[in-house]
């Protein structure tokens, strides 16, 4: 126990103003060997003399190697030692604390991956679900826990896969679903109360996707308590950085948190919302700014929770998040550690929740590193150790890009090895055997708070520009996304961030030939399948349906129920989100750069 | 004007239903810190909508941002729509993410040139002024 005490002096003497207690300085004393009896003055006077008679004279010397500088802007320092932990002012019971304990700095469960690792889940999807479904088997043969569906953009954007706008993109990033009937025949002979976890993006059309799942379920006689979904569902982050939006975002952000309060009614335990950073970060904006768009995102989607009159209790832990840092390892783990804190604070101080759950964020994440078209078998590398910081960090549930996923759908072969990386990392080397492995490196807390400062610093911005709708509608996340990305490409572009095979050892670009390519047969096949649907299903049902989801429009009720009818009685995807779009709008492109 | 001083106009363009638009808007500015004057669709555009805000726009050159794996079908239409509609002499450049084996056949089918992902955006600055720098 004397590590927590240690914590407890480095605490001492901040801004909560505790006397040190002697006899607890004793044991920080021993239990810093490098230190010995030195006090903390001792300690800063021998930094300095390392700093200024060592370190800075063989730099003079030799010189550094370049600028360190982390993509979110955080200077790198050449040492940190317990003085920088001491001068933030933190507390280690306050603001470090237990793993399953506020404010969850260390983890969401006491347990963590002593008592469950992190599920090695799968996103995967590509042509017709017959063809898909092949592979779904082959990836729970192989040891995946979770399924998560990726579909094609005509069915994330709620088109069908014979709409003009469809033309060349059935199948191709995703599978192609148009009912109910596609889904089946997805997830034929899949036991979905084996797998932890099954669910997928369905980020503009939430209830359609939900739908489809709770129906899934009762066709095989289960109960919604027997297995588990888990969706993306959060559309607002489609506006500014992944482009699937329909609809007007308010009328987005209301669909979303109607399949939230269905799930609190219905199905409490599934996670029928991840509120994403990585495609904000991924996009530009950075990971510190990301995790604040994220937040002011979660925080909107609460408050029309609670204005639904739900209670923060019941509805934060139906919520999960999905950080992301790609460009630097330690800030990886200090982006997770720093988001669970701040996560935890927001519920408590500011919504008041007191279940644990409602302030234990829990996290899903995507493992990538900077991966290349130029020779891409190193992007294995890169994504391992990309995927390695998220499991440092605490993720929860862990998706993990293929190698040859910058080049197209990924082969069975490169999921394989994506697949058995996650293993490896869950099993082997001892990655996972004590929890927050790095937390207590001087450098790694240091970095959590900076980070944490950072989103903070972030998040007031947005909310003083009035909120998650004013990221959008304002242009703010855009133009932080532009900002970054233009940063980045320039920093690229002159060498100052190093990448091999791009700036360093510098390779052509290349898309091999044995890239993944969907069968030809497959538009054929789904255009004639949802032919065979529409010619079979009751029409006076399907068109009593919709006319439900028209009223449901009109009168605010929750969209969960209504679609469920219309899932069932084999309405389209498309024909859904037809009378959405009647009701609601569309959504209007942004030209500027 | 005289033909030295006009500057080389370009349509940034979207098309089909891939929302990544990250590459298009990065390039489109540094097209604009080149001197040269950007137009960009925003999201989703159809290859007729293209077409037409290019002749609207006396641009030219067309440079489209594809990553969703629909250019062996899109690419080709909007040559095709251009040929159609007498404008020949706009460029089409695409970038993205373009097997090796598709780049011969895009070529053929009227692309100008293809830019994979990863390219140096002062790159693609080059092509361009080299290219289109001294018409009209």
């Amino acid at each position: 126990m004397r590590i927590d005490e240690r914590g407890g002096v480095a605490s001492a003497g901040t801004e909560s103003g505790e006397a040190i207690d002697p006899s607890k300085e004793k044991h920080v004393n021993d239990s810093l060997p490098h230190t010995e009896a030195q006090s903390a003055a001792a300690l800063s006077d021998a930094a300095k003399v390392w700093r200024e008679q060592h370190y800075d004279a063989e730099a003079k010397e030799k010189g550094e190697r370049r600028a360190f500088l982390t993509d979110t802007g955080i200077e790198v320092r050449p040492l940190y030692t317990p003085l920088d932990v001491q001068e933030s002012g933190r507390s280690y019971l306050e603001d470090i604390g237990f793993p399953g304990q506020y404010p969850f700095t260390r983890g969401d469960r006491a347990g963590m991956f002593r008592t469950e690792s992190f599920a090695v889940s799968a996103y995967s999807g590509f042509g017709e679900a017959q063809d898909c479904n092949q592979r779904f088997r082959t990836l729970v043969d192989w040891g995946a826990e979770q399924l998560l569906v990726a579909l094609d953009l005509p069915t994330q954007c709620g088109y069908d896969s014979d709409h003009e706008m469809s033309t060349g993109e059935v199948g191709q990033v995703g599978v192609a679903i148009d009912t109910m009937a596609d889904m089946e025949a997805l997830f034929d002979g899949i036991d979905i109360t084996q797998v932890k976890r099954v669910g997928t993006l369905g980020n503009s059309i939430g209830p359609i996707v939900l739908a489809m799942f709770a129906v899934l379920g009762e066709r095989r006689g289960l109960d919604w308590s027997q297995y588990t979904v888990n969706l993306q569902n959060d559309p607002l982050k489609e506006y500014i950085a992944r482009g699937t939006q329909i609809l007007p975002a308010e009328a987005a952000a209301r669909l979303a948190t109607d399949c939230v309060a269905w799930c609190a009614d219905h199905a409490p335990h599934w996670s029928p919302m991840t509120v994403c950073v990585n495609h904000i970060n991924a996009g530009g904006a950075g990971s510190s700014r990301a995790a604040a768009i994220a937040l002011s995102n979660a925080l909107h989607y609460i408050d029309l929770l609670l204005e639904k009159g739900y209670g923060i209790d019941q509805v934060a832990p139906l919520l999960h998040m999905f950080p992301d840092e790609r460009h630097d390892f330690f800030v990886s783990v200090a982006n997770l550690r720093a988001l669970r804190r701040s996560w935890a604070r927001l519920m408590k101080e500011r919504y008041g929740a007191t279940r644990p759950e409602a302030m234990a964020l829990r996290m899903t994440v995507y493992g990538h590193g900077q991966e290349t078209l130029q020779e891409p078998l190193n992007n294995i590398v890169r994504i391992g150790f990309g995927t390695l910081a998220y499991v440092l960090g605490g993720a929860s549930y862990i998706y993990i890009a293929s190698y040859d996923e910058a080049v197209s759908t990924p082969t069975e072969e490169s999921v394989k090895v994506a697949l058995r990386t996650q293993q490896i990392l869950a099993h082997e080397h001892g990655f996972t055997d004590t929890i927050d492995p790095l937390g207590g490196s001087y450098f790694v807390e240091t970095l959590t708070n900076q980070v944490e400062d950072q989103i903070r610093r972030a998040l007031r911005e947005i909310e003083d520009a009035g909120g998650a709708q004013a990221v959008i509608s304002t242009g703010l996340g855009r133009r932080w996304m532009t900002e970054g990305a233009v940063r980045r490409q320039r920093a690229i572009d002159s060498g100052s961030r190093p990448w091999v095979t791009v700036n360093k050892w510098p390779q052509r670009p290349n898309v091999p030939n044995t890239a993944f390519r969907i069968d030809s047969r497959t538009v054929q096949k789904q255009m004639q399948r949802v032919a065979r649907v529409k010619a079979t299903r009751d029409p006076a049902r399907v068109e009593a349906a919709l006319a439900a989801i028209d009223e449901a429009c009109r009168t605010g009720a929750n969209m969960v129920p209504p679609t469920i009818e219309a899932v069932k009685a084999l309405a389209t995807v498309g024909e859904i989100c037809e009378r959405w779009k009647s009701h609601f709008g569309v959504f209007q492109p942004s030209t500027d750069f | 004007m005289a033909a030295s001083e006009r500057k080389v106009r370009v349509l940034v363009a979207k098309v089909g239903l891939d929302g990544h638009d990250v590459g298009a808007r990065v390039i489109a500015r540094g097209l604009l810190d080149a001197g040269m004057e950007v137009i960009y669709t925003g999201l989703r555009r159809t290859p007729e909508q293209v077409v037409r805000a290019a002749l609207e726009e006396d641009v030219d050159v067309i440079g489209i941002s594809i990553l969703s794996g629909a250019h062996l079908t899109l690419l080709p239409r909007l040559r095709q729509l251009l040929s159609e509609a007498g404008a020949q002499d706009i460029g089409l450049i695409a970038g993205g993410v373009i097997p090796q084996e598709d780049i011969g056949p895009l070529k053929e089918a009227g692309v100008n040139e293809i830019f994979l992902s990863g390219t140096p955006v002062p790159e693609v600055v080059h092509y361009i002024k080299e290219r289109y720098g001294d018409r009209t």
